[in-house]
């Protein structure tokens, strides 16, 4: 259950690949040459790493339309793990390198394979993957931080501080840990001298100061609509519950419980953090690629757990809703240099009509440069962009009284200079896509309340809650022009 | 800063590459002057551990022998105990270095006292349970202790075997963070003093009993079980303890164990698990059952590591631990897990191949290939559909496993599903039409090889994406390659050309009947790339080829144009014309498209070849000319070229020239012994030797004013057969010598031409020419091509040549008829200016060894005959030059002392020193030597 070596590569466009940052664990590498014997391939130097990593990732020689080594067919890039050729085509291979590709950065590792290696060995069969795997994501979200691009000198300084975050979490190649995400210290912690009760490994000393716990619950909705006989819409919803706990003492007892209005559809899928210390088997019963047999456990739902300090996901969720929030349509007619333009938005009744914001994004590709724009919206704002091909219609906060909007009007596109292209969306094959965030709702109904998170420590905490819903990936497929989808698609 | 930066440079220079790193010094020196740096009470922490760290992770490198290993971990040791108290991290780093060095040079595995200390200190180090004696803050010192005893347990299996009772205890007193690092190195040790147990005949309740309550020295003896121990799901056979032994103690511990494993890390849970899941399989006395308290917990679980380690408990207890239900229920959270939105891709990856390798109760084979678990069906499998929308990796996953599950379906359920799929072909290959990224085309040839393989015996299906294919290809010719690539891949893994045949003859009528419109020049290069592929099936008619070529030859003005590629591209399809099995049918149109050619077309070249093909079309059978165009190696590699394959791709005329590639060395540089090699010199004229008294270093540094003065180095090799060479190159001709260096202290080494090597003949000698940047010790790649009876080239790869230190030595570069009396002069002021530090790397030093008369003499005669400057053999005092091009000196005063032979250094590139030590080591070897830097 160890890695050989970990490699951070970055690949700025037009230039070479740079390995950024490298560790080799010799005594690793000692029990692979044992464990391989005469298969035993060496880790080569780290400056040839880099084309052979971008070369695999098909990254190498970009402006060429077909290279072998790159776009061989029967090569399957369908796993996390890929092979690096060191000799060229049919020479010896460094197996299984793991990567994650963020932004300009490639994170790999080569976890130890434990097994004879030939016939090569499933990589289920590997223990070292999943860790590698694990280390990687960790490495991931400490490099990157949540916004998943940093700053150069970010990055920079990031780099810098890695070997003494590998020193604590992996000295010796084998993973002990996840890095700490970027930014995630929490304030006013003191060590924990060891006392009475076991500290936890993933809890570096307690809490102190004043007790609060937040506990914030966000949905997400997608959505595929098509408006059409032959093309079933389609939308989910998945839910996260996000905790701080803030609460003093070694190992304080939380219970959370996340309730659903009387007859709502039950949670599937749940996944829950590690920290949670027992479930009941009901909980989990529920799973969306299974038929619903309607008795199913509709909660509530509880989590009884220890918390970290830092902000932690405690579970997450799918959930089938029976309407979308937004149902649209979408109509392109084409005609003499200029489309004919339809949309109409509906807010379903059950939704409450009290954004943060509601955008519609209605791009048009693979034609000129707009001219002029004679578009009226019965409600909201229009703003045009006609260098991007792109009208943005603001709903804003809310719907009218009927609950319903439209956009019409004509878009000339008299440019000679071509738009912005997309493979995807030709001839009349288009979309709006919505952007929404409603607070204090979701539309599974879940819910958690204030009074239901119980925390059993000596000082009485603040309890803070909150629930939002977030559209994602909601589009609303032109009626008119072919989907680009398989017909038989049931789920997104 | 000033001291760090030159530092900085060197540490990434090693380990951006190492063998590149130590082309410029030794790795004695480099080390000496790491070590030499940890000692330096002024450089900074962040300096030593940057040094550190290139021991830290090459070991090997910098330490070759378990000795050097021994010593370096001593040094480090001291550097450890001298560095202060609050440099907790630096001195993190040391005991790993030291780990690292000590398990990695064998000195572990070779119990050296080095390693037996280090253990005792180690093993000191964790007693300090819950930071009571050093403090918090050394608590990073006791972790680290606590990895580096179990990597070296890891590399030593059943070292820590007598000492169980110990580490429980440590692991029950502690309560801190550390909590989990003592209970993994307890778990550890225990999982292998069973494992040793297991190797045992009649195991009794005594011995079984005895590894809890081990509290001894190290096991060094007990290491029978090797390093490559496998986990135990891999074994065939796995090893078992006899049963009806008293486990209660032992169930208590793992039962203890599995309860606090909560307090670990996700990651360390999951190695904790699988450390458990293999006791409790090695121990019959325990119950899989153990785990069943945990199980809910794991189901659930968002961790993707403790997901597989579930998985890994189910491999290995099947029905034993998990029910029916369970594993239905296992497999349906997998799958949604495999399509979760909220974890990563390569999470859900990996889920999918989880699916694909799920270690079913009762599995149908057990083949380590992909195959599908049972209870999968369409229905489950739903959500798992590829979509143009999924990045090209999930895309890809997901369509080979549906692919999978559609194979395996009830007929009418897999027939929507796999019209299903071939929708999903169908879009992707809509948004190539659409001019879709070259990474869009890439997948989509992915998915349509990966589509294939599973579909291509259905024949309608597989018609339709042929017709596809070439209407995609009529509208963009670009995709040639990718579709000739595709063609091939399915001939190779399906063994069953039907297929690829079809999308042949499909793309060979789309040329035909396209508009001549369309028969641009640049796409007539990809259709040639096809047609010469569609020539080599002999299943496929290729009248019309012919047809096509000639009358675009005819009908256009490439024949005026000339263009060589072009000719290049129509004469690679002739050539494959000509191996075609039904060559008679269109013998008579061939000849004439060749005759054509030959006459028309506007390139002496492309005239000549077509004459060429059109003479052995005319003029042999067709046995013959298959014969003779399909020349393979001995051996039947058909896929080799022969010269007569001269024309058959069109990617620049060095590619054409076809030369097989040897792996085996066939020849062999070997270093012509004897007097010392010929030194070039050129003599300078202007030299006097008589007249009065002048300034001779003057005179001499003149002569540095002529460009190329001195700069070369001549060495002398015999070129001769290597061993056990094949007979086909008994003899080889016209052979080039191709040099390349492996470091940047040489100038480029011209290529050297032989014109044959017999093996029964003298080898003929080859003289190299070096020119040294930096007189450094070097190694030359070396590759001849040459060709041998038969009239095939080849390439072949020589052994290394290395070029040791002495080899650069010339003698001072002087007439050969200059006095001695001139040559001393020259010495003397060479030295008196190096002592005096002119020029800036000037530097002097000392070498001493022990010696008797005679071997002085030996040693003098042997070593510096060529560079002696003054030899007073009654003094016993010697004065030696070794001049090094470009420009470099070292000097030698040899005196004999009363008990020992004083070798005096001076020389004008200090850079030298360590290659000067290590050669004069080498000379004095049976000697004993002390060395003092001056």
């Amino acid at each position: 259950m160890s890695v050989r070596a970990l490699w951070v590569v970055s690949h700025e466009k037009g230039e070479s690949g740079k390995v950024r940052f490298s560790r080799r664990f010799p005594t690793v590498e000692f029990r692979a040459k044992s464990l391989a014997g005469t298969q035993y391939v060496a880790v080569p130097e780290d400056r040839v790493i880099p084309q052979l990593l971008l070369t695999e990732l098909g990254l190498v020689d970009p402006d060429k339309s077909y290279v072998e080594a790159r776009d061989d067919c029967a090569r399957q890039h369908r796993s996390p793990a890929v092979e690096l050729r060191l000799d060229g085509p049919g020479g010896r291979t460094l197996w299984p390198v793991l990567t994650v590709t963020q932004g300009v950065l490639i994170l790999a590792c080569l976890p130890l394979v434990e097994a004879p290696p030939v016939p090569r060995p499933p990589l289920p069969s590997l223990a070292s993957v999943s860790q590698g795997l694990a280390l990687l994501s960790g490495l991931q979200d400490f490099l990157c931080g949540p916004g998943g691009k940093p700053e150069s000198d970010v990055l920079a300084s990031r780099l810098a501080a890695l070997p003494s975050v590998l020193l604590q979490v992996c000295p010796l190649g084998r993973p002990l840990d996840t890095p700490p995400p970027a930014g995630s210290v929490p304030a006013s912690v003191a060590p924990s001298p060891g006392g009475a009760q076991k500290q936890p490994a993933w809890k570096a000393g307690v809490h102190r100061g004043r007790a609060v716990v937040s506990v914030a619950l966000t949905e997400k909705v997608r959505s595929m609509q098509y408006s059409k006989n032959s093309q079933q819409d389609i939308w989910d919803v998945y839910g996260m519950v996000m905790c701080k706990c803030e609460v003093e003492g070694v190992l304080p007892n939380v219970i959370v419980t996340l309730t659903l209005p009387h007859n709502g559809s039950p949670l599937q899928d749940i996944l829950v953090h590690p920290c949670v210390t027992s479930l009941d088997a009901s909980l989990l019963t529920a799973c969306s690629v299974d038929e619903n047999d309607g008795s199913a456990f509709s909660g509530p739902y509880k989590f009884p757990f220890s918390p970290p300090l830092e902000l932690f996901r405690l579970c997450s969720y799918t959930s089938q809703v029976p309407v979308p929030p937004i149902l649209g349509s979408y109509k392109l007619k084409a005609e003499e240099n200029h489309l004919k333009v339809n949309v109409v938005l509906k807010l379903h009744e059950s939704v409450k009509n009290s954004f943060e914001y509601c955008d519609a994004h209605i791009p048009f590709f693979n034609q000129n440069l707009m001219g002029s724009v004679e578009v009226k919206v019965s409600s909201g704002q229009l703003e045009v962009s006609k260098e991007k091909n792109l009208l943005v219609w603001v709903l804003g906060q809310k719907f009218p009284k009927s609950r319903e909007a439209t956009l019409e009007g004509t878009v000339h596109f008299s440019g000679t200079v071509a738009g912005p292209t997309d493979p995807l969306c030709s001839g009349l094959t288009a979309y709006a896509k919505l952007h929404f965030r409603v607070p204090d709702l979701t539309l599974s109904g879940c819910c958690v309340d204030q009074h239901s998170v119980q925390v059993y420590s000596s000082a009485k905490p603040r309890i803070v809650t909150t629930r939002e819903l977030v559209s994602s990936e909601y589009y609303i497929w032109n009626s008119t022009g072919d989907t680009p989808v398989s017909s038989g698609l049931m789920v997104l | 800063m000033t001291f760090a930066d030159p530092w900085d440079q060197k540490i990434s220079a090693f380990l951006l590459s190492p063998s590149q790193f130590l082309a410029t010094t030794t790795c004695e020196s480099f080390l000496a002057e790491l070590l030499h740096e940890l000692r330096n009470d002024k450089a900074s922490d962040q300096l030593k551990i940057l040094i550190v760290s290139l021991l830290l992770e090459h070991p090997t490198i910098l330490c070759p022998s378990s000795s050097v290993g021994e010593e370096t971990a001593l040094e480090l040791l001291s550097v450890f105990s001298h560095t202060p108290q609050k440099s907790i991290i630096l001195k993190c780093n040391v005991m790993l270095a030291i780990t690292n060095v000590i398990i990695c040079t064998s000195c572990l595995a070779n119990h050296t006292k080095m390693a037996e200390d280090w253990l005792d200190f180690l093993f000191q180090m964790i007693q300090d349970t819950n930071d009571y004696r050093c403090g918090l803050s050394h608590q990073p010192i006791r972790a680290t202790a606590c990895e580096c005893l179990r990597e070296m347990e890891t590399c030593s299996p059943g070292l820590l075997s007598q000492k169980l009772e110990a580490l429980h205890l440590l692991k029950q007193q502690e309560t801190t963070v550390l909590h989990q690092s003592y209970c993994m190195l307890y778990t550890l040790g225990l999982k292998n003093a069973i494992r040793i147990l297991t190797t045992q005949k009649n195991v009794t309740d005594l011995e079984f009993k005895s590894i809890l309550g081990g509290n001894e020295g190290f096991a060094w003896k007990s290491n029978q079980l090797g390093l490559t121990l496998l986990p135990i799901n891999m074994m065939v056979h796995v090893p078992r303890l006899p049963p009806g032994l008293d486990c209660k103690e032992l169930k208590s511990i793992m039962s203890s164990l599995l309860e606090e494993s909560y307090l670990q890390t996700p990651i360390s849970q999951s190695a904790l698990l699988r450390e458990l899941v293999e006791v409790v399989a090695m121990v019959p006395g325990l119950s899989p059952t153990l785990f069943k308290s945990q199980l809910l917990r794991l189901f659930g679980t968002a961790d993707v590591s403790l997901m597989h380690a579930t998985l890994f408990m189910k491999d290995t207890f099947t029905d034993s631990l998990f029910t029916a239900e369970d594993e239905n229920f296992l497999l349906k959270r997998l799958v949604g897990t495999a399509q979760h939105p909220l974890l990563r891709i390569s999470e859900k990856l990996f889920c999918m191949e989880c699916i694909l390798h799920f270690p079913e109760n009762r599995p149908i084979s057990s083949s380590g290939e992909e195959s599908l678990p049972v209870l999968v069906t369409p229905r489950l499998a739903a959500s798992l559909h590829p979509t143009v929308f999924n990045d090209s990796a999930t895309m890809l996953c997901r369509l080979n496993l549906l692919c999978l599950v559609h194979l395996e379906a009830d007929e009418g359920e897999a027939d929507k599903g796999i019209s299903y799929l071939l929708e999903h072909i169908m879009a992707l290959l809509k948004i190539i039409d659409n001019d879709g990224s070259r990474e869009v085309v890439v997948t989509s040839f992915r998915a349509l090889f990966i589509f294939l393989m599973h579909f291509n015996g259905m024949k309608e299906l597989s018609e339709k994406v042929i017709d596809k294919l070439c209407d995609m290809y009529s509208k963009h010719s670009r995709l040639a390659p990718n579709l000739i690539g595709l063609a091939n891949r399915i001939q190779e893994h399906l063994n069953d050309p039907v297929w690829s045949v079809k999308l042949l003859i499909g793309l060979q009528k789309c040329i035909m009947e396209m508009p001549p419109l369309q028969l641009t020049i640049h796409n007539l290069s990809w259709h040639l790339k096809v047609l010469k592929r569609v020539a080599k099936e002999g299943q496929i008619t290729q009248r019309n080829t012919i047809y096509l070529l000639l009358n675009i030859l005819i009908n256009s003005n490439l024949c005026e144009r000339g263009n060589w590629q072009v000719g290049n591209a129509v004469l690679a399809v002739c050539r494959n014309l000509l191996e075609h099995p039904s060559i008679d049918q269109v013998f008579i149109e061939l000849a004439d498209l060749l005759q054509y050619i030959s006459v028309h077309y506007d390139d002496t070249d492309i005239k000549e070849h077509a004459r060429f093909y059109y003479t052995l079309l005319t003029n042999l059978s067709w046995e013959k000319l298959t014969g003779i165009l399909a020349k393979g190696l001995d051996g039947g590699r058909a896929k080799e070229r022969s010269h007569s394959a001269i024309m058959a791709e069109n990617e620049g005329i060095a590619s054409n020239l076809t030369v097989h590639k040897t792996n085996r060395h066939v020849l062999q540089l070997i270093k012509v012994q004897g007097e010392a090699s010929q030194r070039s010199l050129e003599s300078s004229e202007m030299l006097e030797t008589t007249g009065e008294a002048k300034n001779w270093l003057e005179v001499y540094q003149g002569q540095f004013q002529t460009s190329g003065f001195g700069s070369e180095v001549t060495l002398r090799y015999s070129l001769t057969h290597a061993k056990d060479t094949d007979h086909l190159f008994d003899k080889v001709f016209t052979i080039c010598l191709h040099f390349e260096m492996k470091d940047s202290n040489y100038a480029k080494v011209n290529d050297i031409h032989v014109p044959c090597v017999f093996r029964d003949r003298k080898p003929p000698e080859v003289q190299v020419k070096l020119k040294p940047f930096q007189p450094y010790p070097t190694t030359l790649c070396v590759s001849a091509i040459f060709t041998t009876q038969d009239g095939r080239s080849w390439h072949s790869r020589l052994p290394d040549v290395s070029v040791s230190f002495s080899e650069i030595f010339l003698p001072l570069p002087l007439p050969p008829n200059t006095s001695c009396e001139c040559k001393e002069q020259v010495f003397d002021r060479i030295w008196e200016a190096a002592a005096s530090g002119n020029p800036d790397k000037s530097a002097i030093s000392l070498f001493c060894f022990k010696t008797g008369d005679e071997s002085l003499t030996d040693l003098i005669k042997t070593h510096f005959q060529g560079y002696l400057i003054t030899d007073q053999q009654s003094k016993r005092f010697w004065k030696v030059l070794f001049f090094l091009p470009p420009t470099c000196h070292v000097l030698l005063k040899i005196t004999q002392a009363e008990d020992a032979i004083q070798v005096s250094i001076a020389t004008d590139n200090w850079e030298l020193l360590p290659f000067v030590n290590s050669y004069l080591q080498n000379i004095t070897d049976h000697c004993s030597t002390t060395v003092t830097d001056g």
